[in-house]
């Protein structure tokens, strides 16, 4: 490179400095004058849902002596979303009453579950203001998880068709 | 500067929003209907599939007691109110050869609720009565009237117990 070329080079290469100093200066200007914030939330209330892989459950006729019957439908699938903060999900099953046939009866105490899946627990029902914990969470998530029901069996019921409501309750704080 | 101020303070806002909507309980109720079908049913259950008399003097032994008892087990799922009944009848008189010794000539005391003593005979006598379904426990203890008029013999007969629901 000549001398001649040399000098022309270092003058557009200055005025190229000076020039993107300039637009380095004006975007920043620009970025200061025009800032502004935009905002996201996003509202996440607590939430539950409870779903039941069937919503009946039939204990066949069966030889008292052979105790306890096992549900038809066995193992019923559970699935239990819960989005919570801080606390503790809850789920709790309470029956209506007992096993009744018009005027006999059988004791709710007969109707016993075990359960698999994180959080579930096995348990006897029981009615009233006495609601039985069937599963617990200490964090938000969808669990899954299986009960398997039994009746005890006896020769003392009286013969008919029995039948309760079981209602199940899943709360979060 | 005031900008900023306002913009945190928007976020704060939001914050604390979604904060006091996220604290509020839910609850989801879900019902489960639960159906049982109790049928009507009976069994009858024996301790002993014989019992043995053994010789005895009439003059000494009269009548003759079995030391062992023979215990019932009576089971009846029905309804609340009905009946149940446990009868026995003997097949006929024991034989031995073509001598005989009459059935009635074997008779039973028992134990156990709603058991009753009673008198064999080839119709069928009541053994025991129940009201309602349950498990219904008893002995009953057989002798047989000795007589010196009794032709030698290995004597024997069957007797056919039921228990049924009325």
């Amino acid at each position: 490179m000549s001398a001649r070329h040399r000098g022309r080079f270092r003058t557009v290469t200055r005025g190229g400095c000076l020039l993107a100093a300039v637009l380095l200066a004006v975007a920043a200007d620009t970025r200061a004058q025009n800032s502004s914030t935009v905002t996201a939330t996003f509202t996440i209330a607590a939430q539950t849902k409870l779903i039941f892989s069937a919503t009946t459950l039939t204990f066949p006729d069966a030889d008292p002596d052979t105790s306890p019957v096992a549900a038809t439908q066995n193992p019923i699938t559970v699935t239990a979303g819960a989005r919570f903060g801080a606390g503790q999900a809850v789920l709790t099953v309470v029956a209506s009453d007992h096993l009744r046939s018009g005027m006999d009866t059988m004791p709710i105490s007969a109707l016993k579950w075990t359960a698999s899946g994180p959080g579930f627990v096995g348990g006897t029902m029981s009615m009233s203001l006495a609601a039985q914990t069937v599963a617990t969470w200490n964090s938000s998530g969808r669990y899954i998880g299986s009960l398997t029901f039994t009746l005890d069996n006896s020769w003392n019921y009286a013969v008919g068709n029995y039948g309760t409501t079981l209602i199940y309750t899943l709360s979060v704080p | 500067m005031r900008k900023v101020l306002f913009t945190v303070f928007v976020v704060a806002l939001a914050w604390c929003a979604g904060t006091t909507i996220a604290s509020a309980q839910a609850t989801t109720n879900q019902t489960l209907t639960i159906n049982a079908t109790v049928s009507a049913r009976v069994t009858l259950t024996l301790s002993v599939a014989a019992v043995t008399f053994g010789d005895a003097d009439p003059d000494v032994t009269n009548p003759i007691v079995l030391t062992d008892v023979l215990t019932i087990t009576a089971k009846a799922r029905v309804g609340a109110a009905q009946g149940v009944t446990l009868t026995a009848a003997a097949a006929g008189p024991l034989t031995s050869g073509s001598d005989t010794i009459p059935i009635g000539n074997v008779s039973w005391t028992c134990s156990g609720a709603g058991y009753v003593p009673g008198t064999m005979n080839t119709v069928a006598q009541a053994a025991g009565s129940w009201t309602g379904p349950g498990s219904y426990a008893g002995v009953h203890s057989f002798s047989l009237v000795n007589n010196w008029s009794y032709a030698p013999g290995n004597y024997s007969t069957t007797v056919l117990y039921t228990l049924s629901a009325a």
